[in-house]
């Protein structure tokens, strides 16, 4: 049975080569951007590491394991996840208890299978200590284990865990890829499709959380609104704003909206210079081009790098509020 | 599935299972109970993926089928059920257990028993005869002795030898290593070698009770042992890897053997240790020799704590070497001398900086060595 990814062909052919040799690897690391499917890749090569099949059919679908599995619950697969953690601040990590409590489970013998799975999900989330606490492990796992791990970025973990571990960095998917499986496995109509498609920057797995959850694409539709109504409002309205968003959200949120208004403003830019390249926000093709018109490449650019400055500060514990201020008095008033 | 039982078989066979269940896991259905009427019994499994146990009770089985059942739920409800018979049935469309004793009806959720791990059971035709008594010593004996910090995977496991008709138990937490040997009835053909989680054998010193023996078989290549004792199955997973080469550290040969009364030596530790227990359990042990074969020597065991203030023990001694000075961990010499039921104990010691070993007085199938402190001056 092919497995049930879809896309990134290349790793898909790597692990199932792994297999049908017989030998995986002690270790994987899955990098690659939210959404992207790291976790489908990772889930499915588990499931064909305890399919009785074995060998290219793996997963079959049919056996045992692969029937707990589906339902989630085959006893040698193990997964850490991060935890949601924190009173003031709410974040989610891994922390070490639970690192320690798979260290000492994949040092017992496999249940059913032939060997034990760990995937530890989102591994960038981990604190140093669980990190390396998990070191020896992921170094000299015991025999009939295999560990998975998925970050978004190998540069967020210690350079010894990768240095462990062979790296598959998934790449987006092609924008075709992403419409089409929206259309046969989602059902999602032609034009959302379509939109979706663009929308998601090559990450499916976003695309259909943005089907599934249509107030994500209302949530993405009114921060293009306010950034529209920001270019013409005088600076104490900026500056309220700043408040209002800074006090609403958490830092990781406010990067996720510096996300969306850099996706915006590359288009902003492209435009000026007059560049064939797709726009990612084709629904706003008629702002763009608006602005494209009022302002020069350099000050479109200025703007960019302003915006990705204070998506860096935000993620290192800065005051929020100032950024944002700092960001907003930059901007053109049209 | 539709049978019916005694409240009192079916409690007393929750309870029994009811210590394997996963308190909190991954899995749902670890948190459960398996019941499966098959054969005109009734078979009660738990599992929490390190430890399983299963037990069989006597039943009315008049539909065979199988259902798990939250062990909670289950063991709380039927502990406060009258002493009659209980009539369960399971309704297979909607995986739901109605229940009835006496004049309490009650109808319980479950999860298709497909989810629950398998279990497996042992074939007593190729397993292992222990002996009940022997085991049972031997587990007490030894699991004191295995590391609790979960750091170091290896030492929380107890490794069980078994050669011709030989079994070895052994246990280290890296500071001490306590071995007992024990004889086998049957000798066995193919070597055994296992690293048994300790907490499965605690589990397993309390199941057994009865006077039937305990047989155990190791399913091949599963990674398990099993433990079958009259109505009762224990299933543990072994632990992977390599024990460490204790038998390297056991001094093979000593400067000084102190021979003591077991009960003396055990109350002058623990009155030490209270002392001790400020100052990292650390106790002085002074053996000094009798001047001549007439004067008895003795050893005097003392412990010092800064905040708390000192006291000092001296009890009598036969004494064969030299003078010496020794520091241990009280609370490690406590363990041992609480399970060794010989009237005196051996201790035999060469420097103040090399490993002692304790042995009981008359009995070979038992060594325990542990590490000296640091006298501290």
């Amino acid at each position: 049975m092919p497995w049930d990814v879809i896309g990134h062909t290349w790793a898909v052919e790597l692990l199932q080569r792994d297999l049908a040799h017989d030998r995986p690897r002690h270790a994987y690391l899955i990098t690659g951007p939210d959404g992207i499917g790291k976790r489908t890749l990772a889930a499915e090569f588990a499931r064909a590491l305890v399919c009785t099949a074995g060998g290219a059919a793996a997963p079959c679908g049919q056996c045992r394991p692969c029937q707990l599995a589906a339902r989630g619950g085959h006893p040698d697969l193990l997964l850490v996840t991060p935890e949601v953690s924190g009173k003031k601040v709410r974040s989610e990590k891994i922390k070490i208890d639970p690192v320690r409590q798979l260290i000492y489970d994949l040092t017992l013998k496999p249940v059913e299978a032939r060997r034990r799975v760990a995937r530890l999900l989102r591994f960038d989330a981990a604190n140093v200590e669980a990190m390396n606490a998990f070191l020896k492990t992921l170094e000299e796992p015991p025999a009939n284990v295999v560990i998975v791990l998925t970050a978004e970025s190998a540069d967020a973990l210690l350079p010894t865990i990768v240095s462990r571990c062979e790296v598959l960095a998934l790449r987006p998917l092609a924008l075709a890829e992403v419409r089409e499986a929206l259309i046969t496995r989602w059902l999602v109509s032609a034009e959302q499709a379509d939109h979706l498609a663009h929308l998601s920057g090559g990450r499916l797995g976003w695309a259909v959380r943005a089907h599934a959850n249509p107030d994500l694409l209302e949530a993405r539709r009114q921060r293009l609104d306010d950034l529209r109504r920001l270019l013409t409002a005088t600076r104490v309205e900026r500056f309220a704003y700043a408040d209002r968003l800074v006090r609403d959200s958490s830092s990781d949120r406010l990067q996720e909206i510096l996300e969306l208004w850099m996706s915006f403003w590359r288009d902003v830019l492209l435009s000026t210079a007059q560049a064939a390249a797709p726009l990612t926000n084709p629904d706003c093709a008629d702002d763009v081009q608006r602005l494209a018109r009022a302002l020069t490449p350099a000050s479109a650019h200025s703007v960019l790098t302003g915006l990705r400055r204070a998506h860096e500060l935000l993620g290192r514990n800065i005051n929020a509020r100032l950024t944002l201020e700092v960001l907003l008095l930059d901007w053109p008033r049209l | 599935m539709k049978f019916s039982c005694l409240q009192e078989n079916l409690a007393k066979g929750l309870s029994l299972v009811s210590r394997a269940v996963a308190a909190r896991s991954t899995l749902p259905v670890l948190g459960n109970i398996l019941l499966a009427a098959d054969n005109g019994r009734l078979r009660l499994s738990a599992t929490n993926l390190e430890l399983g146990i299963t037990c069989w009770i006597g039943a009315k089985i008049e539909d065979e089928g199988s259902i798990t059942l939250p062990a909670k739920t289950l063991v709380d409800l039927v502990n406060t059920l009258p002493q009659d018979m209980v009539h369960l049935g399971l309704s297979a469309r909607t995986q739901t257990v109605s229940l009835s004793c006496g004049r309490i009806k009650a109808s319980i959720k479950g999860i298709d028993a497909q989810e629950f791990p398998s279990i497996p059971t042992a074939d007593i035709d190729s397993a292992i005869q222990l002996n009940v008594e022997d085991l049972r010593e031997m587990i007490a004996g030894v699991i004191f002795a295995a590391a609790t910090d979960e750091a170091r995977p290896i030492l929380t496991g107890v490794l069980a030898r078994i050669e011709g008709s030989q079994v070895v138990l052994a246990a280290s937490d890296g500071f001490r290593v306590a071995e007992r040997t024990a004889h086998l009835s049957t000798p066995v053909d193919d070597p055994v070698l296992a690293i048994i989680p300790a907490r499965a054998l605690a589990e397993l010193g309390r199941v057994i009770n009865a006077e039937d023996p305990v047989y155990m078989y190791l399913p091949p290549g599963r990674g398990q042992v099993i433990f079958h004792h009259g109505h009762v199955e224990l299933v543990s997973q072994l632990i992977e890897g390599t024990f460490p080469a204790y038998h390297n550290i056991i001094p093979k040969s000593y400067k000084t053997r102190t021979v003591l009364s077991t009960d003396e030596f055990r109350k002058a530790c623990k009155s030490s240790d209270i002392i001790a227990r400020e100052a990292a359990h650390t106790t002085r042990l002074r053996v000094k020799p009798g001047e001549d074969t007439l004067i008895p020597g003795h050893v005097i065991i003392s412990a010092t704590a800064a905040e708390t203030g000192d006291n000092v023990a001296e009890i009598d001694a036969t004494i064969d070497g030299d003078p010496v000075e020794i520091a241990f961990n009280v609370k490690y010499l406590v363990d041992v001398l609480s399970v060794i039921d010989t009237p005196n104990v051996a201790l035999e010691t060469s420097t103040s900086t090399s490993p002692g070993v304790i042995r009981p007085v008359g009995r070979e199938d038992f060594v325990y060595v542990v590490m000296p402190m640091h006298l501290g001056r």
